[in-house]
This record gives C-alpha cells, sequence and structure tokens, in this order.
C-alpha cells in the first residue's frame, strides 16, 4: 500500500511525513545523512577522496602535471576543477559530454577554489614564468542520491590534503626540469571550505541534505559554503522559492555546525591514516 | 558492416557445403579468391594500392609527414591509421553511418602493428626528440565483402612497400637550431622495409569448420569469427574475436593454427608479385578503377 | 583538437611530471619472474579479488570489484525502452556497453571526452558479454552497462568484463553465465597472469625480444570462449599457452564470482526462516 502511494502522488507521500516533522527514510529535517570518507584509495592520483553521504557517492582524484604560466600571472600555477555525472551513477544522465547539470557543479566548484582561497596559486609556481603546477581535480560522481554539490566539496578538500607535489629542479644547463618522485612535499591548504544544501518544500519547510527524490520535488534548492573562520565564501540558490532573511539565517547557522562536524571528520581519517604508517 | 539477408533453406545448403569442404563458388574451406593488386595508383601520395578480392575493394593511400616524436617514444616516428567508408560501398556509410565500422577497423590496425618488429619506427626518426616521419596510412572502403580486414591487410603492405620517403639532411645552423633539408632529387628517397608487415586472415566459423575469405552470404551463417594477424615467419601479432556468438576454446585453436598456416603462405606470393610489378617499371598494364 | 566549451579548461599544454624523471631511474625492474618483487605471488597466480554487487543505489544493478590495485565499479540500467526508434529491434533486446576511464586511473592523466580507446574497450566488452545474455527475452528494449575504471593497475579490461556481467547478474538480466574476463602479458618465455600496470608496461625487452597482452573472456559453465584479443609479438604456441592460463584464471576465480552472487541475492531475498 505504501509503495503504491509513494509511486502515485510522491509529493503527497513526502508531504504526510513532513507533517511530522520526519522524512520518508527516517531523518529529522534538519538532519544530514551519515557521511564517511576514504582518503588516498586512489594510488595512481596524486591525492583522493570517496566521500559518501547516505547513497550519494563522489570520489575526486587530483592529478598534478607541469605546464608553463600564462602571461598575467607569471608566478601562478593553474587549478582545473571538473565534475563529471556519468550515465553510470544515474539513469537521468547520458553519456556524452557534460549535460547542465554537470556543467553547473564544475562552475560552482570553481567558483568555491577561487572565493575560498582554499589553495593558493602562488605555492604552485615552480619558477617565475616558466614552470608551475597544474592541478586537475577530476570528480565523478558514482551513485547519484541527491546532494551532489556538498559531497563534491568534501571529496575535493579530503583530497587536496591528502596531495604531494614532488620536488621539482631546472637543470640549469638544459633549462629542462628535473623532477625527483621521492621527494614529495604536501600541498598546502589555505583554507576549509564545507557546503550545506538545504532544499525547501512548499514554500515553507526548510530540509537539509535533500536525498535525489526531494529534490526533484522541492521548490527551490540552496547551498552555503561556510570556511572555519566562520564566513561565508559562496552562496548558490538557483532560481526557486524566495527565501526570507530570517530562514536564510537559519541555513547559515546550520552550515557553521555543519562546518566544525565535516571538519572532525576529515581530521580524524587523516589523523588514522597516520596511525597506520 | 553490409549484410545480406539469407533464408533457411540457403543457411542449410551453404553449412552442409562448408561440412564436405565444398563451398557455393566451389572452394576448399582455405582458398582466397582471385585477388588483383595494383600499386602506385593515387599520384598526390608517396604510396598507394588498390586490392580487390573477391567483392572488396580497397584503396590504400600512404602519406609521409614530418612531425614532433611523441615524448614517450622520442626516438621513434609512428604510424596513423585512418579508415574511411565511402557511401559508394553501401548506403549504410551514407553520413555518419560508416564512422563506427571505420573506428573499429583502425583500431584494429593499430593493434595489429602495435610490435616492435612490423615496421622498423626507429628508422623514421629524423632527430631524436624534435622530428620524425609520421606515417598517415589512410584506408578507403569502395565496396565491402565479408573478407574487409584481408583486404585491407594486404593493401597497406602493398603501399607500404610502395611508399617512397624522401631523403632528408639535418643541418646546424649558427646558433645551434637544427634545420631539416629536402633532397633536391626526387628519386633520393628511402624505402621501407616491409618484409615483416603482417597480413590479417579473417577465419568465419561455420558449422564446425572455419572458413578463410568468407563471402557475405557465408557471414550470415556465421555466430563468430576470428582475426589472426601474422607476418611470413608466422609470428602472430593481432587476434580478435568479433561477432555476437562465442567459440569453444578447441576450436580456437584450431582456428589461430590456420590462421598461421594461410597467413605465412600469403606472404611469398604477394611479396613475389610486388616485385615483380614493380619491375615491370612503365611497361605494366594500368587497370585503374574500372578495368 | 576540438576545444571542450563544457569544462573547466586548464593550459592548452601540461606535461606529465614522469617526462622529466632524471634519466635511467625511470624504468621499473624487469619482470622476467614475479616472485622476486611482487611478494608471494607466483607468475602463474591471479590477484585475490573482493567483489561486492548493489553499490549503486540509482541503478538496477551494480557491481565493483578490487583486484590488487585495479577498481573497477560497473552499474546496469534496463531493460527499458531503445531510445532510437529506428534502432528497435522487434525480435531481441539490445546491449549497450560503455567503458570510461576516470582521468585520474591511469599514471598519465586522461582527457574526459571519450578518444578511440575507449570505444574499442567498449566494443571488447560487448562483444565479450553478448554471448552470455539471453537478448531474446527482452524484444523491443535496451540494456545499458556502463563501466568505470577507478584506478588501472593492470589487466583493467578484464576485471570490467568479470564486474559488468556480476552487475547484469545483479540486474536480474537473464544469462547463459557469469562471463569472467581474464588478462595475461607474455615477456619471453614467461607467463604472466593477472600482471599489474608495472608488468604491463616493463620496457626491458626480453632475451627473445617477444612480447605480448592477451585478454579472454570466458563462460565457465559452458567451456565458451566469449571475447579474444592479443597483440604484440607471439607464436602460436605461446599463443594458445597463454590463452589456456587465462581459462585457468577464469576459472581459479569463477567461485569467488558466485559467492558474491549468493551474497547479494540472499541479501535481497533472505531465505524463510523456518
Amino acid at each position: 500500500m505504501a509503495a503504491g502511494f509513494k509511486t502515485a502522488e510522491p509529493l503527497e507521500y513526502h508531504r504526510s511525513f513532513l507533517k511530522e516533522n520526519c522524512r520518508p527514510d527516517g531523518r529529522e529535517l534538519g538532519e544530514f545523512r551519515a557521511t564517511t570518507l576514504n582518503i588516498g584509495s586512489i594510488l595512481t592520483a596524486e591525492g583522493s577522496a570517496l566521500v559518501k553521504i547516505g547513497n550519494t557517492t563522489v570520489i575526486c582524484g587530483i592529478k598534478t602535471e607541469l605546464a608553463s604560466p600564462t602571461v598575467d600571472g607569471p608566478t601562478k600555477g593553474y587549478v582545473v576543477p571538473n565534475v563529471e555525472l556519468p550515465s553510470l551513477c544515474s539513469s537521468r544522465f547520458r553519456s556524452g559530454p557534460p549535460g547542465e547539470q554537470a556543467q553547473a557543479a564544475s562552475q560552482f566548484i570553481a567558483d568555491v577554489i577561487e572565493s575560498s582561497e582554499v589553495i593558493q596559486t602562488e605555492d604552485l609556481c615552480v619558477e617565475k614564468g616558466k614552470l608551475c603546477w597544474v592541478l586537475y581535480c577530476d570528480i565523478v560522481c558514482l551513485d547519484y542520491d541527491g546532494n551532489l554539490l556538498d559531497a563534491c566539496i568534501i571529496a575535493l578538500l579530503a583530497a587536496l590534503k591528502n596531495t604531494q607535489l614532488p620536488e621539482v629542479m631546472i637543470n640549469s644547463e638544459t633549462e629542462q626540469p628535473v623532477v625527483d618522485l621521492e621527494k614529495k612535499r604536501p600541498l598546502k591548504v589555505h583554507r576549509h571550505p564545507v557546503g550545506s544544501s538545504f532544499a525547501v518544500f512548499d514554500k515553507t519547510i526548510l530540509i537539509v541534505d535533500p536525498t535525489a527524490e526531494e529534490e526533484s520535488l522541492s521548490t527551490g534548492l540552496m547551498t552555503v559554503v561556510m570556511d572555519e573562520e566562520g564566513r561565508m565564501c559562496c552562496l548558490h540558490k538557483p532560481g526557486g522559492t524566495a527565501l526570507s532573511g530570517e530562514k536564510l539565517q537559519d541555513c547559515v547557522s546550520r552550515a557553521v555546525a555543519r562546518h566544525t562536524e565535516v571538519r572532525k571528520l576529515i581530521d580524524k581519517v587523516l589523523e588514522s591514516m597516520k596511525m597506520d604508517t | 558492416m553490409a549484410t545480406v539477408q539469407v533464408s533457411e533453406a540457403e543457411k542449410v545448403y551453404i553449412l552442409h557445403g562448408v561440412r564436405d569442404d565444398l563451398r557455393v563458388d566451389g572452394r576448399g574451406c582455405e582458398d582466397y579468391r582471385h585477388m588483383d593488386i595494383e600499386t602506385d595508383v593515387v599520384s598526390n601520395t608517396d604510396g598507394s594500392a588498390k586490392v580487390s578480392l573477391g567483392y572488396s575493394d580497397v584503396l590504400v593511400g600512404v602519406k609521409a609527414e614530418v612531425g614532433k616524436p611523441r615524448p614517450a617514444l622520442p626516438d621513434q616516428g609512428y604510424l596513423e591509421f585512418f579508415v574511411d567508408c565511402s557511401a559508394n560501398a553501401t548506403p549504410e556509410f551514407e553520413g555518419r553511418g560508416g564512422e563506427e565500422l571505420g573506428l573499429e577497423l583502425s583500431n584494429t590496425l593499430y593493434k595489429v602493428f602495435s610490435n616492435k618488429q612490423s615496421v622498423d619506427l626507429h628508422s623514421l626518426c629524423i632527430s631524436p626528440g624534435e622530428h620524425c616521419w609520421v606515417l598517415y596510412v589512410d584506408v578507403l572502403l569502395l565496396q565491402c565483402d565479408g573478407n574487409l580486414f584481408d583486404a585491407i591487410s594486404i593493401a597497406i603492405k602493398a603501399a607500404l612497400f610502395n611508399t617512397r620517403i624522401p631523403k632528408v639532411h639535418l643541418s646546424e645552423d649558427e646558433e645551434g637550431g637544427k634545420e631539416i633539408e629536402l633532397s633536391d632529387d626526387p628519386y633520393d628517397c628511402v624505402r621501407l622495409n616491409v618484409e615483416n608487415v603482417p597480413c590479417i586472415v579473417t577465419l568465419c566459423k561455420i558449422g564446425h569448420r572455419h572458413v578463410v575469405d568468407a563471402t557475405l552470404q557465408e557471414k550470415a551463417c556465421s555466430v563468430a569469427s576470428l582475426l589472426i594477424a601474422t607476418t611470413h615467419r608466422g609470428t602472430v601479432t593481432c587476434v580478435r574475436k568479433f561477432g555476437g556468438g562465442s567459440l569453444d576454446p578447441e576450436s580456437i585453436f584450431e582456428m589461430i593454427e590456420t590462421g598461421k598456416r594461410v597467413g605465412k603462405a600469403l606472404h611469398t606470393p604477394l611479396m613475389e608479385l610486388l616485385k615483380e610489378e614493380e619491375s615491370l617499371g612503365k611497361k605494366r598494364q594500368k587497370v585503374g578503377f574500372l578495368g | 583538437m576540438p576545444v571542450d566549451h563544457r569544462r573547466i579548461r586548464g593550459p592548452d599544454e601540461s606535461f606529465s611530471p614522469r617526462l622529466f624523471l632524471p634519466s635511467g631511474s625511470a624504468k621499473c625492474a624487469a619482470a622476467e619472474d614475479r616472485r622476486s618483487g611482487d611478494g608471494a605471488r607466483g607468475n602463474m597466480d591471479v590477484r585475490a579479488i573482493f567483489a561486492r554487487c548493489g553499490l549503486v543505489s540509482q541503478a538496477k544493478g551494480s557491481a565493483y570489484i578490487e583486484a590488487g590495485n585495479t577498481k573497477v565499479i560497473c552499474s546496469v540500467y534496463g531493460p527499458r525502452e531503445t531510445e532510437r526508434r529506428d534502432e528497435t529491434e522487434m525480435k531481441r533486446g539490445k546491449l549497450l556497453a560503455d567503458v570510461r576511464l576516470a582521468p585520474f586511473s591511469c599514471r598519465k592523466r586522461g582527457q574526459w571526452i571519450q578518444g578511440t580507446e575507449e570505444k574499442d574497450l567498449s566494443q571488447f566488452l560487448l562483444e565479450s558479454l553478448r554471448p552470455g545474455v539471453l537478448l531474446q527475452k527482452y524484444p523491443r528494449s535496451q540494456i545499458e552497462v556502463c563501466v568505470m575504471v577507478l584506478e588501472n593497475d593492470g589487466a583493467f579490461l578484464a576485471h570490467a568484463v568479470t564486474c559488468a556481467s556480476l552487475a547484469l547478474a545483479d540486474a536480474g538480466i537473464e544469462m547463459y553465465d557469469v562471463v569472467m574476463g581474464c588478462a595475461a602479458r607474455r615477456s619471453g618465455d614467461a607467463v604472466l597472469l593477472d600482471p599489474t600496470f608495472a608488468e604491463e608496461h616493463d620496457e626491458h625487452p626480453s632475451p627473445s625480444g617477444k612480447e605480448s597482452r592477451l585478454t579472454l573472456a570466458l563462460m565457465p559453465a559452458m567451456n565458451q570462449v566469449s571475447g579474444l584479443q592479443a597483440e604484440g609479438e607471439m607464436d602460436a604456441e605461446s599463443l594458445v599457452e597463454a590463452a589456456r592460463a587465462c581459462m585457468e584464471g577464469c576459472y581459479k576465480l569463477y567461485p569467488v564470482v558466485q559467492q558474491t552472487l549468493l551474497k547479494s541475492v540472499r541479501k535481497k531475498a533472505p531465505p524463510p526462516e523456518s
């Protein structure tokens, strides 16, 4: 009976739960799904992390390459983030070039990197005007069950914290770079942005960490990105219902609390990795 | 690929024939059909050949261009394959219809040539890390039959045999930069050693036996085929299964054995033919495309 | 080179740091014999695999395989209506396969745009799986198999075949048998089964100079080979030997795959408590 109701009237089904201040998966309105993190599992990448928020699974791998810097930024390296939603992760995506959602997510991640200053691109310079590092941050969604952006930011942050850059020297005779893979230094992560996503139901009810189904039924979505000093780096609200200032304030304070949770999680996982080695 | 409709009765007829080593056109299971080879057919390439085998018609042109060696292999040149499926062959190839088959064919050709022996890639190097010869092998399918791979590989071998790469000299200018000079004499050129270029034999499994150089009707009766590329010494450079069916291991081993035997036997007459045609020089009879 | 406007682009040209290693240090040791390097694994041993079904919540069926450091994930969608009406086949279903290599899965960064190599891999996967699936049971519909290689530490295509057929089984698609994949590399006289990336790309020429790679797909219950590709230089005898070795490898992994399936079925439909 319940299954039939869910399929025939999904919105009513969700409303009947929200009336009781809970959600079909048993969560409260302001509760995130269980978040798990695995850092450094991809050895072919210079840094990597796998994040699961409930069913949503995202993996980020960072490859480093050498390139010459741009003319207007001779002391700067590059950070190139891309989010991919392959046909593997949900039946709603087709294989081929990235769709609108993937493009928007890539741009959002690029904005977060730039406005939060998580990486200072000057750190990536090897020699001024000649050689710098490029960080290709490729984020792949493996299972799409809503709240992609939060998962992407956590995966990116954890992968960056895991990234090691090999030592590079420039041979003065040949002017060719020489790389020493034995000597590596960790990448400096200056800020720790963490995102929190919200969905608005029926223009008034605010829920946290929506699933794919909740996302598609909701009337508005919003993502707030905070850093460790409680500053907002990015606010993403693509259309939908208008929100009052009060509600927005609620979201921001929830995002601050979420920041502490995620930060703790990352530190815990990194700590346990150190213990292992 | 071009396909034909074959009725159940026809299938049984072909199947029984193959079982008794007598095919519809009178051949045995390991016989090729008549083959025509002509080299030097396209004047604006560095080497070309046209092969028709049964109802397959293939034109191959080789162009040599100076390029940059691959970073991982600085002291070698390389080959690039491109297969163009002309809409002349079958209306299915119109527009982008032939793209998939073309890609499949060219990918297989890369595999066939992905070894150190087939072509001496070191000889294509001009100066390590900077310049090398890139041989663009362009295959044009004019008519398709069940034996595409075989015809293409023979045409490539003939075209490579026909290829003349201009001689170049490296000279250093005052600033230490290198300059490439092309020889003035158009007859001053290098030829490739094509002895080890492999030939492809496609074997179609029909009933419990397998046949060489299948016609389209025979191909329609077969669930799977095996491609085997062999050099004149019998070294196998590529094996690949095609088609929607599966094969039992023993028959695969038998097919490899047959493919090797047939392929090896193909090389000697082919080389003799190519040499003979060349020795005729201008006297040779031009057949052209309509012949 | 087409410009990709739908992705964030980096510099026009960038190089893997591995190209600038001091000369001589880059190449790894020869892998004529595995026992010296790879711990206890003998030349004819396959890596122990970890396999799990049903990890992708959104898919009809899915599977994940880890063999050594090679990691492959696959999900299956369908059977559903064919996307392009003109390609609908009345009598049998259509199987589609898509293999992608994540950009960070190899030593050198890959591109997102699907290259010819990935198309070739997809083709091999499709041809290996097709004989195993009862497509006549799914007229007018299509079944999609999507594979993502997360890390390539050798023989990823072979494991992709196994992973994909596990995912098909997990999706409840009717099959004759699970299709198993196995790869081998031959360097000189030594056959290395289920090679790692370092063993696959070992550049040291062996004394006889002949090197080859082979990937084979087998349906063990029927003893039928559904996929085979080999390249390099080999004589017929060594080819047959390598193919036999791969079949051995498939048989070795077969029980593990069966157990994985059994486990996932038990989880989905627990046996009634008596």
